[in-house]
């Protein structure tokens, strides 16, 4: 089997289906990242197939009524690798859809810059996390969903409707969600780690083994949470203290790293993270790292939710509408779910999810944990975190 | 420029003809200089300006007139990654000039008609794209590679290359080697074979025909190439945060922090102008030193 070999090859760079917040900076590179997520998937991590399977399975098989006057093209910017592949055809196909523009963006804070940059009206569709909704309606960014043409909207469920980031429910409609967690080796790490505070004590002692993502509103969370305080503090006194645990932090971390982070830990080049849940869930079923663990912090941590808009001036937003519709039929939902391995708002969808991946704690959380979790508010411009990131940050792995 | 001085001659003799040979040079320089003026000056002009505003509350730039973002940039506690990047590029530029001369000299003077063959080598790496060469790198010298290897052999498990500056060097090495190979081995190429000869019929010996023959021809190249891997050196970014795992921290990577990440527009440009006249003074301090006692030369090859 040469081609498997050379799949294994191109897996063994390429690693894992890129996570969410994949961090290739450069936008220009984004085909890069597609490839590399295609050749990725060609290898067979266990999200393909599942995602596969799941659509025979809805034998039935959903219908969709096509709007009249649905446009022939539809221009998407998102995360990479964030929307199943299958969907996207089963899109085009049911919506006469000929051209699916798929553009990705890195960080949220870049997907501001561009559009900040004057590319307003150069896509339809976009998924920022829902924090930096009020900032993209604040500059005219967002038009208003129009939620008559997105009847599939009635499934979200009722902790994710009215939240301050969008009271009224006008602009956003949930996409994902998902934590911000200690991922342990338990092979190598025999230390009790289940808090950010133990997470910080137990830090030395895998010096040089520790990979953080590299985004500043989740590795503040660490600090804050640890001390007891908001993870969204602007107070000075409060970010001071995080500023010395970061500080104190720095020399042991091996690597600030969005996109490969799993990649370390399936190694054990990194015995110790701050990561997401993206590409840790699948080295749990893989033997040689089933000792893998994503632990949400007893001290409580961050959920994030990503959210789908209508950008505003979008060149075809029949389509965009009729996306957001398609992409919340229950069917499809859970679909997207398998294969992004974050939890869904929809609750219809839960129905037709793998009963494992829906009883998975790190998935999809239970009462006593959500309870603990805190959303976060847009903090990127706040200049005390600002200047203790960048310190942080050219402080890593000096000694 | 040609032009104007092929034509001088002859509009001496038919003045008619002055007016439209200096239409023609002008409608012929235009494009170029229109490049020079949208995709240079004014993207540096904006930057400039933009480097005295201030950052509005959402991100981005806001009219003003401060210096608070070189007061900014200059702190003590931020100069680091300038620093760090200077000896970076310097180090690369050295080891490049190190492995490219030899490899520029063997395919100039030795190859005979593989030739072309090796040329079209050196360029192949092109054909893929520069990100997935760099991911290559991470296999080639992580646990599972030179780096396990190494370890093995000296019993240490945990010992990394991924992660320190000799990955990040060696990945500048390896993506910049053809941008000092090329110059180098154009001024070879060109280089008179027989003073060589002459050398050598003189009595000198192949260190003293290399230094005293040899080397003062390839200077250009060497020169040309230098500058070719120092400045985009100093702006360099993806390979510190591949290779680096972002524990070697530049100017390039500061920049992304400040654009992408604070969204602080107008701080991330002082730094820029601040980057671009280091560069200027390095690479006139280089060409000075270059150039020293080389008065009579033409070095230019750029």
């Amino acid at each position: 089997m040469a081609e498997h070999q050379i799949d294994e090859a191109i897996r063994r760079i390429a690693q894992t289906p890129l996570s969410r917040r994949g961090f290739l900076y450069a936008s220009g590179l984004s085909a890069t990242a597609a490839f590399l997520a295609a050749c990725s998937s060609g290898g067979g991590t266990s999200a393909a197939p599942s995602a596969a399977s799941a659509a025979p399975g809805a034998s039935a098989g959903p219908s969709f009524a096509v709007p009249a006057g649905i446009e022939k093209e539809l221009f998407m910017y998102n995360w990479g690798d964030y929307v199943d592949p299958g969907n996207i055809e089963t899109f085009k196909a049911a919506f006469g859809i000929e051209k699916f523009t798929y553009d990705t963006y890195a960080s949220n804070d870049e997907l501001l810059t561009k559009l900040q940059g004057g590319a307003v009206g150069q896509w339809d569709v976009s998924a920022p996390t829902a924090e930096f909704v009020p900032a993209m309606v604040e500059q005219g960014f967002l038009q208003k969903i129009d939620f008559a043409q997105v009847p599939n909207a009635k499934y979200i469920e009722a902790p994710f409707k009215g939240v301050w980031w969008d009271p009224k429910d006008e602009y956003q409609l949930p996409k994902d969600w998902g934590t911000t967690g200690i991922t342990v080796r338990t092979k190598v790490v025999k230390e009790d780690v289940s808090s950010w505070k133990k997470f910080f004590e137990v830090a030395p002692k895998y010096s040089g083994r520790i990979v953080m993502v590299d985004s500043p509103g989740d590795v503040f969370v660490a600090p804050l949470k640890a001390l007891g305080y908001s993870l969204n503090t602007k107070v000075a006194s409060e970010l001071e203290e995080a500023r010395t645990m970061l500080l104190g932090i720095a020399p042991h971390v091996l690597a600030l790293d969005s996109d490969q982070y799993n990649t370390k830990l399936e190694t054990e080049e990194a015995v110790l993270g701050l990561t997401w849940t993206g590409g840790i869930l699948e080295l749990r079923d893989l033997p040689e790292t089933a000792d893998i663990q994503y632990i949400i912090p007893s001290d409580g941590t961050l959920y994030w939710l990503d959210t789908w808009v209508v950008l505003a001036d979008a060149p075809h937003p029949i389509a965009a509408h009729a996306f957001l519709n398609f992409i919340h039929d229950p069917q499809i939902q859970a679909i997207e779910t398998e294969t992004n391995q974050y939890a869904t708002a929809n609750s219809e969808a839960k129905k037709f999810i793998d009963p494992a991946l829906l009883a998975d704690p790190a998935l999809f959380v239970p009462d006593d944990v959500l309870a603990r979790l805190e959303g976060a508010e847009d903090t990127s411009t706040d200049p005390l975190r600002l200047d203790i990131w960048e310190e942080f940050k050219s402080k890593i792995g000096q000694a | 420029m040609t032009t104007s001085s092929q034509a001088a001659p002859r509009s001496a003799v038919r003045p008619a003809r002055s007016l439209r040979t200096g239409l023609l040079t002008g409608l012929l320089l235009l494009p170029a200089s229109l490049w020079y003026l949208i995709l240079l000056v004014a993207p540096l002009a904006i930057v400039v300006v933009m480097s005295f505003g201030n950052s509005s509350r959402i991100g981005g730039y806001e009219p003003a007139f401060t210096f608070t973002n070189y007061a900014s940039a200059l702190d003590p506690t931020r100069v680091s990654p300038f620093i760090t990047s200077l000896i970076l590029a310097a180090t690369g530029t050295v080891l490049c000039l190190f492995a490219a001369l030899p490899i520029a000299y063997f395919i100039a003077t030795r190859a005979g008609p593989r030739k072309s063959l090796l040329i079209v080598l050196l360029v192949i790496p092109f054909w893929t794209s520069f990100l997935i060469r760099t991911y290559a790198w991470l296999t080639l010298l992580g646990p599972d590679g030179i780096a396990g290897f190494i370890g093995g052999i000296i019993g240490d498990s945990g010992f990394r290359i991924l992660g320190t500056p000799v990955a990040v060097l060696i990945g500048v090495v390896y993506g910049y080697l053809p941008l000092m190979v090329f110059p180098i081995y154009v001024t070879l190429e060109r280089m008179d074979r027989t003073l060589v000869e002459a050398s050598k019929d003189l009595g000198a010996g192949r260190w003293a025909t290399f230094r005293q023959i040899t080397l003062p021809i390839t200077l250009p190249g060497l020169i040309t190439g230098s500058i070719l891997v120092f400045i985009p050196l100093m702006g360099e970014y993806v390979i510190p945060a591949i290779l680096g795992y972002g524990r070697v921290f530049l100017i390039g990577n500061q920049l992304v922090l400040q654009f992408l990440e604070a969204r602080n527009w107008p701080e991330g440009a002082a730094r820029a102008v601040l980057l671009i006249l280091i560069m200027l003074v390095t690479v006139v301090l280089y060409l000075w030193f270059a150039n020293r006692g080389r008065k009579t030369r033409d070095v230019s090859v750029l």
